[in-house]
């Protein structure tokens, strides 16, 4: 008698492309093709969960355990950026556009300047998160959009009451979106299907499912991650894309920011909630502290690795 | 597959005597398929009822203890492969190593790690849950002296002894033994003795073996010898863990496989930190894992809780009127869900102020003030009902009340609904002793 996994999925989860190299009309060194899953996380042949860190262009906004983790670097994007390339050896950045949280913002020129030089600091793909704000949106990934043409970047974050703007400017350039719902299996669906309306090719979405911290609303994150790809694997497209998860959020919550040990706890939570959002089925984990890199990398490598036979 | 209620009814002798305890045998069939009853109750069972009832009745994942006493815990029992369906039920017991070959000051400091951890969250008390004692000295005596240095002075402490030798096991047990300590060691050749030691303690035992298949015969082998508290050891990297115990769950679910039906073991001493949060949240009963930095342990601990939590339900407070020190008339009123989350998060902070309040918890269902002002579950009408509900007002001697920064919006329709005058508070609950400090004077 053998004893087999028979899980009954028929689908699949859909491919998107990130970054775009040379021969593919951009400038990065290397661009990833990421989803193509047949079933769940580490089950199978399915790829290995992809590391993006986090830097951002105005640091007042960053967790403090973060900006005394990165001191001289959180002023100098391009060369925080060079440092998490080369020296993090993240597989992708996102870059959060923290300046444009601002009141009154109105730095357009200084968005598009801040992207060309991250862009030249690193040769690897790159996720850009714009504005938060309707009033603004559309000049900013506007330029977002144009400083990235060609390099088949990231654009986050559409959310179901904002997400013209960040899908225009996809669409123009040639770029993915990040679709973003609030810890809800239909809003996912129904987001993913208003992109789609507006033009955005399903090739080009990520799911982001809403990462509620570790101890506060993580549980429901796992839950609804689960369901997001059990979907997918038994056939609804409108849920068939890869999908970001943002374990950084966790370091906001009261533990980490009152913690003795700061860094220690900082990346022992983001750790854990990456390893168990990797299990849920995320394509993409999101990670700020410098320290989580290693940790991180060790255990996908250890559970992807390909058993020997 | 589980029978239903109707099912289970139709095999019982409906004799309606009482005697299983339940006033009829429909009461008992419904308790029957709930698995909240034994078949054996009903003393007119013929054999074949017996033998189909046995075999469905009986939870998927065979229930086992683990311990004695105040600190021993159970795992297993479960019914569902996401969390999702339903809820997984028990949570992992969680055991700190610790090597017969270390020295006695070392195995007592890890054993004072592993009691002295206390992590309260949501008012719930976070805990590690036992020791895991390795014979790496290979040698009875000293595995014997190893655990009496644990036991001297915590005797109830539930343990996993290792060791593959039946001698050195022997010794162990000889000294611990009455307090259900698990027991791992089993393998081709000892298979037999250990089930001896087993039955004789009455221990739960883990065992192993190289596939699904072999571990599944090897653990039918042992009910074969009379032990049926069993558990599946499935150690290994963190992918091959995933992959077996993924396997092993759908086929416990199934009931396919007889010999899988038990909860899992899982060694994470080389894997690690990554070892332990995998094996939280795919499937393991009792995970061993070297003692952890007291970051690790934090996250660990609160990642099982959440894992554990069921997403259906969140954690309640009882709605009404709480007392933050022993307030009195002229004290302050802070409004607030009823989202157990919530409230212990800003009774922390309120705690730490030093001074004394009222709390005023509304019901919201169990929603977070932000998801409650979002899902119109925090309203004027609720506040207005929490107010009459609690007596507030025969309590203090103003009309004022401090609501969440997050329920802004409402402010000006709770005072036009209530008639009671409300103060925006901070966002932040972390705000909230300097806004006491700058706004309550
Ligand atoms: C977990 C979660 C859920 C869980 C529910 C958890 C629960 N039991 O409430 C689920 C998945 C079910 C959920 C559902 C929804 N959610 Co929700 N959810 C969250 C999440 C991730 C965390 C909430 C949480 O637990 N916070 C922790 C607790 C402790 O925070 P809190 O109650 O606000 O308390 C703090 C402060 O308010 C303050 N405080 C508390 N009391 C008091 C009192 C006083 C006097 C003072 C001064 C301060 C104070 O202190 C606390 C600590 O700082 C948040 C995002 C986030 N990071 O906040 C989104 C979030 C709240 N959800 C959101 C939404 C939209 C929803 C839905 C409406 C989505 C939908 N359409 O279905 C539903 C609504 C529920 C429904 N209809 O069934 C939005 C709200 C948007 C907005 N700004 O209005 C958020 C912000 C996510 C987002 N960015 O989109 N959600
Ligand atoms: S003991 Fe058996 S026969 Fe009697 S009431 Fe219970 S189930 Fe029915």
């Amino acid at each position: 008698m053998t004893i087999s996994y028979s899980p009954g999925w028929t689908a699949s989860i859909r491919e998107v492309v990130i970054g775009a190299t040379a021969a593919e009309g951009g400038t990065r060194r290397i661009s990833y093709r990421i989803g193509g899953e047949s079933d769940l996380p580490c089950i199978g042949s399915g790829r290995k969960p992809l590391i993006a860190f986090e830097i951002c262009d105005d640091p007042a906004l960053w967790p403090d355990v973060i900006r005394s983790a990165c001191t001289k670097l959180v002023d100098n994007p391009p060369a925080w950026a060079a440092y998490v390339d080369t020296t993090l050896q993240a597989d992708l950045i996102r870059l959060n556009l923290t300046s444009t949280r601002r009141r009154n913002f109105d730095a357009y020129d200084a968005v598009s300047k801040t992207v060309i030089a991250v862009l030249q600091a690193t040769s690897l793909p790159l996720i850009i998160e714009g504005s938060a704000d309707a009033d603004i949106d559309s000049e900013v990934f506007q330029r977002c959009g144009e400083a990235g043409e060609k390099e088949k970047l990231v654009l986050g974050t559409a959310e179901a009451a904002r997400y013209r703007s960040v899908a225009a400017a996809a669409i123009a350039y040639g770029h993915s979106v990040i679709a973003q719902s609030p810890i809800d299996v239909n809003l996912a669906k129904q987001l993913n299907i208003l992109l789609r309306e507006a033009g955005v090719p399903d090739d080009r979405i990520l799911i982001d499912p809403y990462t509620g911290a570790l101890g506060y609303g993580f549980e429901y994150t796992y839950s609804t991650m689960e369901r997001i790809r059990f979907a997918a694997l038994k056939g609804d497209g409108d849920l068939a894309m890869p999908m970001i998860c943002a374990p950084s959020d966790t370091l906001t919550i009261k533990e980490v920011r009152a913690a003795v040990h700061s860094h220690e706890t900082a990346v022992s939570w983001e750790v854990a909630t990456a390893v168990a959002a990797a299990l849920a089925g995320a394509t993409i984990l999101v990670v700020r502290h410098p320290g989580s890199l290693a940790p991180l990398r060790t255990a996908i490598d250890s559970l992807w690795k390909e058993e020997v036979a | 597959m589980a029978l239903k209620a109707l099912d289970i009814y139709k095999l019982l002798p409906k004799k309606n005597c009482k005697e299983c305890g339940d006033p009829t045998c429909l009461t008992f069939a419904m308790k029957l398929a709930q698995g909240k009853v034994e078949p054996d109750l009903c003393p007119y069972l013929d054999e074949e009822a017996k033998n189909i009832l046995g075999a469905s009745t009986r939870p998927p994942i065979q229930k086992v203890t683990v311990g004695m006493g105040t600190l021993s815990f159970t795992v297993g029992e479960e019914f569902v492969f996401y969390r999702h369906e339903k809820t997984f039920y028990h949570q992992p017991g969680i055991m700190y190593s610790v090597s017969d070959t270390e020295s006695d000051d070392r195995i007592r400091e890890v054993v004072s790690q592993v009691r002295g951890c206390r992590l309260t969250r949501i008012g719930i008390d976070l805990v590690l849950n036992g020791l895991a004692v390795y014979a790496e000295s290979r040698s009875p005596e000293r595995f014997a002296a190893a655990i009496t240095v644990v036991t001297q002075d915590n005797p109830d402490l539930p343990l996993v002894l290792m060791a593959s030798d039946p001698a050195v096991m022997e010794a162990g047990l000889a000294i611990c033994g009455n307090y259900l300590p698990l027991i791992r060691g089993v393998n081709d050749q000892n298979c037999e003795a250990f089930c001896t030691l087993a039955k004789k303690y009455g221990a739960p035992l883990v065992v192993s073996g190289n596939d699904p298949e072999q571990l599944a015969a090897n653990a039918s082998r042992c009910t074969g010898l009379g032990i049926t508290q069993l558990m599946l050891d499935l150690s290994g990297t963190e992918g091959e863990f995933i992959r077996a115990s993924t396997l092993v769950r759908q086929a416990a679910l199934a009931r396919s496989v007889p010999g899988l039906g038990y909860p899992v073991f899982l060694d994470v001493r080389s894997s690690g930190f990554s070892g332990l949060i995998t094996g939280i949240t795919k499937f393991a009963s009792v995970i061993v894992t070297r003692p952890l930095t007291r970051t690790e342990m934090q996250a660990a601990l609160v990642m099982r809780q959440n894992i554990y939590t069921d997403p259906q339900k969140p954690i309640q407070m009882t709605p009404g009127l709480y007392r933050v020190g022993s307030p009195g008339r002229d004290d302050p009123v802070f409004l607030t869900v009823n989202f157990s989350l919530t409230y212990f998060t800003l009774q922390g902070y309120l705690e730490s102020t030093r001074r004394s309040c009222w709390l005023l918890i509304v019901d919201t269902e169990g929603m977070s003030v932000l998801t409650a002002v979002a899902a119109g579950k925090l309203s004027e009408s609720v506040v207005k009902d929490a107010i009459e509900k609690s007596g507030l007002a025969s309590e203090v001697n103003h009309k004022t009340i401090i609501i969440p920064g997050y329920a802004s919006p409402l402010s000006g329709r709770i005072e036009e609904y209530t008639g009671w005058k409300v103060i925006v508070g901070p966002r932040d609950a972390a705000e909230i002793a300097s806004f006491i400090e700058e706004e309550l004077k």
